[in-house]
């Protein structure tokens, strides 16, 4: 059980148990992106997108995760988009995941009337890949060198590549928004917004 | 502006863009000689020069644009920058305005003058230039920035409380005025909410509410929705928000906390009018909200807790109001929550509240838990045996905990540890392993075997085991904090550091998480060899502060822009933790105390120190500090394993940076030229607001004086005793201080001198008097000095204490106390020596007769140096020791208990704690040498 409520501002004060694992500290970061050094990355989100960011809390008040989104493209491409999305993980396997990606897509589509949801993910995060899969989303094309290394060592490609992911919402009903092949059309860091 | 002009002036913009300032400098000063009247060209060279820290002649530039009256958007644009390079939020605000006054239909202008406004806090001039754009400008956008300026105001800390609903009222009046629903913009919407919650306006609140669209708001914005539950207790709506959950949580399959919540305070909202009939009635509510509550858990099943705990949280209530129908069910549901989800890492933190229990029920619970099997051959079955461990060991009364036990308990996570560890062999780098938690279990036993005892072998078990750990699980960053706090408690500092480092803290976590490096840091520092890594990571943790001040107020306007009311005053309230917080403070007093360790103390650092702490000391401070990251699986009978591995067993907090502030101030202040009115004359940026709080209004003077036994109760004995010797020596001291200090006036022409020197211009506002005849030599008062008086005996004790405190402490083998005493013995010869630094100038001591009191110091001096001298051929010793073979032998050779990890892992263990004490004692020893040479001749 937990409570599903608005991300504000002070969770930054507390939600270090999240923060500190490793994919999370990543999530976000792109190589040509700095902006998650500074508090300025979640302040940039809820300035404009309040909606889209939300937090799971343990009834004890311990942070257990947290969702940032935003809207943005141009008329066929307007959308949702998942930033970054992250379980503290003792809370991970509690679906929390699935429920914060349900009121990100919810609002996308009524509030924001996005015609899908898309995100980027490392392709070697297995995980979230299989669970966005599970989510019904779908690879739509595979960007070269959009993150940087996790540090680790021997990551390659798949450390450093990223899939684009998407998931029709209720306004494509016909699915033009994703394809089939998506993991053969390979762009380069520079072609994705 | 002439297009020629223009080109020429874009290569300067260049410059500053790519932060060649100093070329920037030299095109501006070229083509100020063609066009002198530029404002443009001075406001790009004012800023050109404040990034090059040039802040004096900058200031001049700075003034005549300002005195201009500029309107112009690129020089204005410009001047923003410089303003707030230096600080000025309050020279933005009046040249702004004053734009905008010249052109007051000038939109941009108006809303720069409302962000520069914002920026400074001035929430009641915002209000008032919102205002005037509302009526010249006619769009609702800028009524809605008048309210919430309102709101902010009353919300600000400066505002007195009784103020408040006034100032709700008048944002209610503002907003009702206006003839644009707020059901067209969630925002405006939440604003209108929160402002009907304050002032209690339910009705209004619930018209909104009741709509068609007021509903589907709340229905996908949770900050609403949040309003809209408050706003339902407010009315008393118990019984329907409860009913409302229910429809969501059968109907809708929302799995919110917060809805069953309303629930069950639904259910027992009967009872708030207590008679037999509400028991009855609540009782029947019990009834069904249960079988409401079963279906679901049954629905759902292992795949949410929702139901299931609700559940146990029914039966919990229930039996509080003694309306609980089964004596039993409280165990039945928790040995089924456990049978569901026992595999789950955080059955144990779900089940915390309920385990609780008395007589029978306590004894069936543990031996329910006893026979959990013990095989760790799944995950799943890892996870249960875990969790067991946990609760089991959670609810152990203090009588049980005895070193045998523990002993026991130890043996047995370690043993479950290394069976389970082959489970996550396969896992990648980047995951946790299984088995992680009873490493940390077997590490928080020893950690309290070492409590019970005092035997520093158990921390050496429990730092092989946990690196041991971490060498298997990389990213465990609960095992790196743990061992970050031992290694400390072991006095092997560079070690903590070492891990600290790899945690990679960023951004905010530099403020919450930074405690464990920088708590009582000092104590570790080589600053006094020279030697700044620990003063550098102070810095560089606080720039996370300068940003906060650099940026967030950027994301308050465009919050204002974007109109995310419910937004701005989160972001004002961040703003204000950050700022205002007590570790930016407390590692600032720790950079101080290695500063003066390090730099020669001059009266340059002290005037420039004691401005900074005089700040500090008006400040409401936040605890921002993050303890609740350290793993607790200590029962809870006894301390948990943050306070027990808290350095010096003393936890430090406002008491202890505010006696420390206290103590530097009083000295630094006896030490300096410095007074209020010169201060104000030499600053550069905006003062903070003065703070409501009659406390802080009271004179400075006071204040220091003041000595709070709460406050006291923060500090280690060490400390104690280096507080009540420095009250002394300022006592003694500053009746001499206070003869020989010269007037103002003169200060100030010093300063004002030395600023044209450097300048050229006059320090502004600052009349040089007349010479009167008289050279630079030290000023002379006509009264007599003021008569001389023995050293009280406070001084010399304090040596002599800490002498023998020290010669107890060395041999005890608990190297960071030592250290602790030696930097404290450090510490005071330093204050000693500031507050000495005066009489150093033999002119002066030779017009203000002081040569007695001089005759006096020196003796104390020699005192502290001969304590020092011992304290560093102890260190020294010491050192040599902690480096010997023997010393590595002794932890290497602790008795594990058990043979899986390897002997030479454990020799490195061994050998990296042995070196890194010999480092710190040789080089604190070294230091303090150093600064007894440097401050005896
Ligand atoms: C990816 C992540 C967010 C999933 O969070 P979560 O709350 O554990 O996920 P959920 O419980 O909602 O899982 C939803 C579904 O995803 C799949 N899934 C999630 N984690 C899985 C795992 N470790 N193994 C296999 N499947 C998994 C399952 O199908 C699951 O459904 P199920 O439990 O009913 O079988 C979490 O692992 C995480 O925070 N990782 C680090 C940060 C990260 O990688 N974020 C994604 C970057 S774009």
């Amino acid at each position: 059980m937990s409570v599903l409520r608005p991300f504000r501002a002070s969770d930054m004060f507390k939600f270090n148990n999240v923060n500190l694992d490793i994919w999370t500290e990543t999530v976000t970061l792109r190589n040509d992106n700095e902006m998650q050094y500074n508090i300025g990355f979640y302040l940039h989100y809820l300035s404009r997108w309040p909606d889209l960011c939300c937090v799971q809390e343990a009834p004890s008040g311990r942070m257990m995760g947290y969702v940032i989104g935003k809207a943005e493209g141009q008329s066929l491409e307007w959308h949702g988009h998942v930033t970054a999305i992250t379980v503290a993980p003792e809370y991970r396997r509690l679906s929390l995941a699935r429920k914060m990606m349900g009121l990100l897509e919810f609002v996308s589509d009524q509030i924001y009337r996005g015609h899908f949801v898309d995100l980027y993910v490392r392709c070697n995060n297995q995980i979230a890949v299989d669970m966005y899969e599970g989510l019904g989303y779908s690879v739509y094309r595979r960007v070269r060198e959009y993150y940087g290394s996790l540090g680790v060592g021997k990551g390659g490609r798949d450390e450093e590549d990223a899939f684009d992911m998407r998931k029709p919402l209720s306004r494509d009903p016909s699915k033009r928004s994703i394809r089939p092949n998506g993991r053969d059309m390979i762009v380069s860091a520079h072609d994705v917004s | 502006m002439s297009t020629a002009l223009d080109r020429q002036i874009r290569p300067i913009y260049d410059a500053l863009d790519t932060g060649s300032n100093k070329s920037a400098i030299v095109a501006c000063n070229k083509l100020l000689k063609k066009h002198p009247n530029s404002n443009l060209l001075k406001a790009l060279k004012a800023l050109a020069l404040v990034r090059t820290q040039k802040v004096e002649e900058s200031l001049v530039l700075c003034d005549e644009v300002l005195g201009s009256k500029p309107t112009d958007d690129s020089t204005l644009n410009a001047m923003l920058h410089v303003l707030r390079g230096l600080g000025r939020h309050n020279d933005m605000v009046t040249m702004f305005e004053e734009a905008y006054k010249q052109q007051p239909t000038n939109e941009d202008l108006g809303t720069q003058a409302f962000f520069a406004n914002v920026r400074a806090s001035n929430w009641k001039s915002a209000q008032q230039v919102a205002t005037k754009m509302h009526k010249q400008f006619q769009e609702d956008r800028y009524l809605y920035w008048n309210a919430i300026s309102v709101v902010l105001q009353a919300n600000d800390p400066t505002t007195p409380p009784n103020m408040r609903q006034l100032l709700y009222k008048l944002a209610h009046r503002l907003l009702s005025s206006s003839s644009a629903t707020p059901l067209s913009h969630t925002d405006r919407f939440y604003l209108h909410l929160s402002i009907f919650k304050e002032l209690g306006l339910v009705d209004e609140a619930a018209a909104l509410l009741d709509t068609e669209v007021g509903q589907l708001i709340c229905s996908a914005n949770l900050s609403c929705n949040e309003l809209r539950r408050d706003i339902m207790r407010l009315r008393g709506l118990l019984k329907e928000e409860g009913e409302r959950a229910e429809r969501l949580i059968t109907e809708k399959d929302d799995r919110n906390w917060l809805e069953f919540i309303s629930l069950l305070d639904g259910t027992f909202s009967y009872l708030q009018t207590p008679s037999e009939d509400t028991q009855d009635e609540c009782s029947k509510h019990i009834v069904h909200t249960q079988e409401v509550l079963t279906k679901i858990a049954e629905k759902d099943g292992k795949k949410d807790r929702s139901g299931h705990l609700a559940l146990l949280e029914l039966e919990l209530r229930a039996r509080k109001h003694g309306l609980s129908t089964d004596a039993s069910r409280l165990i039945t549901l928790m040995r089924q929550y456990f049978d569901n989800f026992g595999d789950k890492a955080c059955c144990f933190e779900d089940l915390k509240p309920y385990i609780f229990l008395e007589g029978e029920d306590q004894q069936t619970w543990t031996s329910f838990l006893e026979d959990v099997n013990s095989d760790v051959s799944s995950v799943n079955n890892l996870q249960r045996v875990i969790n067991s461990y946990k609760l089991l060991r959670h609810t152990l009364p203090a009588s049980d905990i005895t070193l045998e036990a523990e002993g026991k308990g130890a043996a047995l996570y370690v043993e479950q540890y290394f069976k389970a560890l082959p489970l996550g062999q396969a896992l990648p780098a980047t995951e946790l392993q299984p088995a992680d938690d009873l490493a940390i279990l077997s590490g928080s036993v020893l950690v309290n075997m070492w409590k019970l005892t005092g035997d520093q072998q158990y921390l050496y078990r429990a730092v092989i085991l946990l690196e041991y750990g971490l060498s298997k699980s990389k990213q465990s960053f609960e095992m790196r904090l743990i061992l970050i706090r031992i290694y400390r408690l072991l006095g092997a500092p560079s070690l903590a550091l070492e891990h600290y480092r790899l945690m990679r803290i960023k951004q905010v976590q530099n403020d919450t998480l930074s405690h464990f490096l920088f708590s009582r840091t000092s104590a570790f520092s080589l600053a006094s060899t020279g030697d700044l890594t620990l003063s550098t990571e102070c810095i560089e943790a606080s720039q996370v502060y300068l940003s906060n001040s650099q940026e967030t107020s950027d994301f308050v306007i465009r919050a204002f822009n974007a109109e995310k009311y419910s937004q701005i005053p989160e972001f004002i309230e961040f703003e204000e933790r950050l700022d205002n917080s007590l570790q930016r403070d407390m590692t600032k007093m720790e950079h101080l105390r290695m500063r003066i360790a390090h730099e020669v103390i001059s009266s340059d650092i002290i005037d420039m120190e004691l401005i900074e702490l005089k700040f500090i000391f008006d400040r409401q401070h936040h605890d921002n500090r993050d303890f609740d990251i350290l793993p607790n699986y200590q029962p809870q009978s006894i301390d948990t394993l943050n306070k027990q591995t808290i350095l010096f067993d003393k936890a430090e907090g406002l008491g202890w940076l505010w006696t420390f502030l206290k103590m530097y101030i009083r000295i630094f202040m006896m030490a300096s030229d410095l007074d209020d009115s010169i201060e104000e004359k030499l600053l550069v940026g905006d003062r903070p607001k003065l703070s409501l709080d009659p406390e802080k209004r009271r004179p400075l003077k006071e204040r220091i004086v003041d000595c709070k036994e709460s406050e006291l109760e923060e500090l280690t004995p060490e400390e104690h005793l280096l507080v009540q010797y420095t009250e002394a020596l300022a006592e003694w001291l500053e009746p001499y201080h206070d003869y020989a200090r010269p007037p103002p006036d003169v200060v100030l022409a010093e300063a004002a001198k030395l600023t044209e020197q450097k300048t050229g211009f006059p320090l502004k506002g600052v009349e040089i008097p007349p010479q009167n005849g008289k050279s630079n030599g030290p000023y002379k008062k006509d009264e007599e000095a003021p008569p001389l008086t023995e050293p009280p005996e406070a001084i010399s004790k304090f040596f002599e204490d800490m002498r023998s405190q020290f010669k107890k402490v060395k041999d005890s083998g608990d190297y960071s106390r030592t250290l602790h005493t030696a930097t404290l013995i450090q510490e005071a010869f330093l204050l000693l020596a500031t507050a000495s630094l005066r009489f150093k100038a033999t002119s002066v001591v030779k017009v203000h007769k002081l040569g007695g009191l001089v005759a006096k110091l020196k003796p104390i001096r020699v005192e502290a140096a001969s304590v020092l001298e011992e304290v560093s051929t102890a260190l020294s010793s010491l050192s040599t020791e902690a480096g010997s073979a023997e010393h590595r032998t002794a932890i290497s050779e602790v008795d594990l208990g058990y043979s899986e990890i390897d002997k030479d892992f454990v020799n490195q263990v061994a050998k990296k704690i042995a070196e890194s004490r010999k480092t710190i004692l040789e080089g604190v020893g070294k230091g303090v040498t150093r600064l007894c040479t440097t401050y005896t001749q």
